[in-house]
């Protein structure tokens, strides 16, 4: 009961703490003071709570594949929010406006909120599930914080590791891993599609199980980092690929424009 | 009468076309969780198909269902029913567990 629970926490905690901890450290570079944590934790925590009650109803939907639908909905939508988080980093980076700071922040809240109302549903549900069956109450709590602590442990690791190179470094890492982070949502809501038969499902492309299984500690966190899938098929693949160039392309584009500007 | 070329082509092409008509009807399975256990707790599917497992959690509590393998994962609330679209797949066999309740929600999938 209680390496179960510390494992469902783990996993659902470690995604939003990878982006928490990789926002934090862009806007940190961006002179953005960090008050705007607290208003993803207390949007996201309701937004779990109101979710977590209403995910019976979201199952019925469409046929009874709502709940894939809407958090593939979700993915979808953290992604496109990624991408003008991207842009308007750039551009408030080559020149600082308090317009664009505030877009940042109310970007950054909306992104990890959502990432946080998807999660936090599942361990709401995973914990009134357990509880009721079971008298364990104190070891499925202490494996939720157990897991909780992982997971937040790993953000923090990630957050000072961004922190402590050269600012420049910073920056491209940070860059680069949200775009690892946001390809791995397209490819998951892509699979959640395919599961509710709205995209056609295929065979997969190639198995890699044998060589690093998902079931595996570093598959797991290739998994919440990356979106490492071992039996993808063609399509998710290919969503993949293209939500991986896709902010790459825009990234350069704006990195040649901006230089043509100072320039002029 | 004997029939034209023509006629026969055109049956030929009806019959085909409910064959793939037929084959692209998506088989149903019914699967039920009961004290946390999924019945039938393995799952027989043909190779290279798309199936609907339409899943029944007759317990009061949620369960997930989880499988690495298929690359499935769904909330199945209690006392309600979910659909999973699983397949097309090579043969094989594909485990799978209840997530919330994993000691004794096991389960595989062979596809053959």
């Amino acid at each position: 009961m209680l390496l179960n629970s510390v494992i469902i926490v783990l996993r659902e905690v470690l995604e939003a703490a990878l982006i928490f901890s990789i926002l934090l450290a862009l806007s940190k570079q961006s002179q953005i003071h960090r008050t705007w944590i607290i208003w993803s934790l207390l949007i996201g925590m309701f937004g779990a709570v109101v979710y977590g009650i209403n995910i019976p109803l979201v199952s019925e939907w469409f046929d009874g594949v709502g709940q894939e639908v809407v958090n593939a909905l979700m993915q979808y939508t953290v992604y496109i929010m990624l991408l003008f988080y991207i842009i308007i980093l750039l551009l408030y980076a080559s020149k600082p406006a308090a317009g664009a700071r505030k877009l940042l922040v109310i970007m950054m809240v909306l992104i990890t909120s959502i990432a946080m109302i998807r999660e936090g549903a599942e361990i709401l549900l995973y914990f009134f599930s357990v509880t009721r069956s079971v008298n364990h109450y104190a070891a499925v709590m202490m494996g939720m914080i157990i897991g909780a602590s992982i997971g937040i442990s790993i953000g923090f690791l990630f957050y000072y590791l961004l922190m402590n190179i050269r600012e420049k470094w910073s920056m491209i890492f940070g860059l680069g891993l949200l775009i690892l982070v946001s390809s791995g949502m397209i490819s998951q809501a892509t699979l959640l599609m395919i599961q509710a038969d709205w995209l056609p499902a295929q065979m997969p492309l190639w198995n890699t199980s044998d060589f690093l299984s998902e079931k595996s500690v570093l598959g797991q966190l290739l998994y919440a980092l990356v979106g490492y899938e071992a039996t993808p098929t063609a399509l998710q693949a290919s969503m993949y690929l293209g939500g991986l160039i896709l902010p790459v392309f825009i990234i350069v584009l704006l990195k040649l424009k901006l230089k043509l500007k100072f320039k002029g | 009468m004997p029939k034209s070329p023509f006629i026969r082509v055109l049956l030929l092409i009806g019959t085909l076309l409910s064959a793939i008509r037929v084959a692209a009807a998506t088989p149903v399975i019914d699967v039920e969780i009961k004290n946390h256990l999924f019945i039938p707790s393995e799952i027989i599917i043909p190779e290279n198909t798309k199936v609907k497992l339409v899943i029944h959690n007759r317990d009061e509590t949620d369960e997930e269902f989880e499988s690495y393998e298929l690359n499935r994962e769904k909330v199945i609330i209690g006392n309600r029913k979910g659909v999973i679209f699983v397949g097309p797949l090579p043969a094989g066999e594909y485990p799978f567990f209840g997530e919330f309740f994993p000691k004794t929600a096991q389960g595989k999938v062979i596809v053959k």
